[in-house]
């Protein structure tokens, strides 16, 4: 067997991980309740560098830094879910974009809190010793499947069935008097809070923190696996990132032996073969590989 | 009798300099089920979505009493109205496309405290309390497929009416409930309608182009055109006005 459990394969994994949390999350904001959120890694970058911050610069205990990023991260999402949840799709998705782009800017342009480009000091694992990158990947795997059975529950909950209401006509839900902008925006601030969440985990994963981690090519394979695997589903998150980003990132990565001249290609033929998987994904299954979710409530 | 009303003082709404609805003084719901009738264009669906808050007026005041409360309702948004209890059915058909007719009812039925981001496990509760409620529907309407989704228009229309009695609303404002529905159901959906009114204090107000009904139904009418009314009263004084008659009948005819 190979190095299975190598330093790479364990930050390989945990990336992994962090990207079926996120499109999971983003199941539960645009599969369930038709929310367009093109800022993923906004929320995700907010979350990682508030930790690194509060941590490194303001020597910050971990679990309270930790807690405080989340808790920013929270804030910043209801301020915008307040600003654009009540528009229509389009508007959300230019204002969630442009969110993510002033992160990316604000990191990258204000050094004193940041160090811009030259990167933030290195952020540690939670817990020492020889074993703690795979804490860290353990911590992450429980979390993840935490919310994979919270979307599997809230799916089939009364509030899963709102939302469900609010994405197929709205003004019908506000007329039986449900306060749908109130749902909206407790559950966006709720989702994006994990995102944040997972962003200060993966931290510790990248350690050394730089402003080219939060490009938009994160939000773009969250969502392209989410579409892929299935958007309505909860398992469609973690479908679409095995078929994607597991495929590519640990997979070939890892294992693969590739001459060293093709090792320049790969990222590229990467993003061409999820073009690819995308444009063929929405051709003949536009509902993603679960398909579409129809399966009434059928007795009491 | 109910004690529930909505009056409407000096209410005006216009699209472009062009006045459609003008009310200068209207009390509903003072005789149970009432009727609103009116031409095409007479502002009848305008006045409900400026009772219920989907469109706001550019003047006025608009008042809900219910069981001796005063609420100013005048720009008050379309869920906060629904939650007083003035719900409104819809005239063109509106319904949840990936809510079967079972999760429909239920989101009609469930309180607000069981509908919340934590309350995961709320449902088996809601489904236990919700079905005498829920059973008493299936049994008047028969839906094709009742375990499945509302299939055809009239069902969807059924539908949208069974989840506004179900919120048991204090007054109910039905717009054109008939229409793609068959003389059978409709029959029955009035006679549920009259059994709230009558036991539970509901009021009704119908918006409706099939007179029969109205003079069947209703126990006084308000009669629009142009955005104003124009004339109230019993059916049979409003069957036999004669601008009545003129500007909607038609001479000669009814």
């Amino acid at each position: 067997m190979i190095d299975l459990l190598s330093g790479y394969a364990i930050f390989s994994l945990s990336t992994v991980l962090v990207f079926v949390a996120l499109a999971t999350l983003l199941h539960l904001q645009f599969g369930l309740a038709g929310i367009v959120n093109f800022g993923v890694v906004g929320f995700w970058g907010l979350g990682m560098y508030a930790f690194g911050i509060l941590l490194l610069n303001f020597q910050l205990p971990y679990f309270v830094a930790l807690i405080l990023a989340v808790a920013i991260v929270a804030l910043v999402a209801f301020v915008l879910g307040w600003v654009v949840l009540d528009l229509d799709s389009q508007a959300q998705l230019v204002a969630t974009l442009a969110f993510a782009a002033v992160i990316a800017d604000l990191v990258t342009t204000e050094k004193w809190l940041t160090k811009g480009v030259v990167g933030l000091g290195t952020v540690p694992h939670p817990f020492g010793g020889a074993q703690s990158a795979l804490w860290l990947l353990l911590i992450l795997l429980v979390l993840t499947v935490g919310v994979i059975v919270y979307a599997r529950l809230l799916g089939r909950s009364p509030f899963g069935r709102l939302l469900a209401a609010i994405r197929d006509n709205e003004v019908l839900a506000r007329n039986l008097g449900k306060d749908t902008s109130r749902a909206k925006l407790i559950f966006f601030t709720l989702t994006s809070a994990g995102m944040g969440l997972f962003g200060a985990l993966s931290a510790p994963v990248r350690q050394f923190l730089t402003p080219d981690l939060l490009g938009p090519g994160v939000t773009f394979s969250v969502w392209i696996a989410l579409i892929v695997g299935g958007k309505r589903w909860p398992l469609g998150g973690l479908l679409g990132v095995l078929l994607t980003i597991f495929v590519f990132d640990f997979l070939i990565e890892t294992y693969l032996r590739v001459p060293s001249d093709w090792a320049q290609i790969i990222p590229i033929l990467k993003l061409m073969l999820y073009g690819v998987t995308l444009v063929l994904v929405l051709l003949f299954r536009p509902f993603g590989l679960l398909g579409d979710r129809r399966q009434p409530t059928s007795h009491l | 009798m109910s004690n529930n009303q909505i009056t409407l003082k000096g209410v005006k709404k216009s699209y472009g300099g062009r006045v459609v609805s003008d009310i200068a003084d209207l009390a509903l719901g003072r005789h149970g089920v009432e009727g609103l009738i009116g031409p095409n264009g007479a502002g009848k669906t305008t006045l409900m979505s400026l009772i219920t808050g989907k469109i706001s007026a550019d003047a006025g005041e608009i008042l809900f009493f219910e069981n001796g409360n005063r609420h100013d309702i005048s720009g008050k948004k379309l869920d906060a109205v629904a939650r007083l209890g003035l719900v409104r059915t819809n005239q063109r058909i509106q319904d949840f496309e990936s809510l079967g007719i079972l999760d429909s009812m239920l989101l009609s039925v469930v309180q607000p405290a069981q509908e919340t981001v934590l309350g995961l496990f709320a449902e088996t509760a809601l489904r236990q309390q919700a079905h005498p409620a829920i059973n008493r529907y299936l049994e008047a309407f028969r839906f094709s497929d009742p375990g499945g989704y509302a299939l055809s228009a009239g069902e969807k229309k059924l539908l949208d009416i069974i989840r506004c009695l179900l919120l048991k609303p204090k007054f109910l404002l039905m717009d054109e409930p008939t229409v793609g529905l068959p003389q059978d159901q409709t029959d029955k959906v009035m006679e549920v309608v009259r059994e709230a009114a009558r036991d539970d204090g509901m009021s009704v107000v119908i918006i409706e182009h099939d007179l029969d009904l109205i003079w069947n139904v209703c126990e006084y009418i308000h009669f629009m055109a142009d955005g104003r009314i124009m004339a109230q009263g019993t059916p049979d004084e409003v069957r036999t006005s004669t601008m009545v008659r003129e500007k909607y009948m038609g001479e000669g005819d009814a």
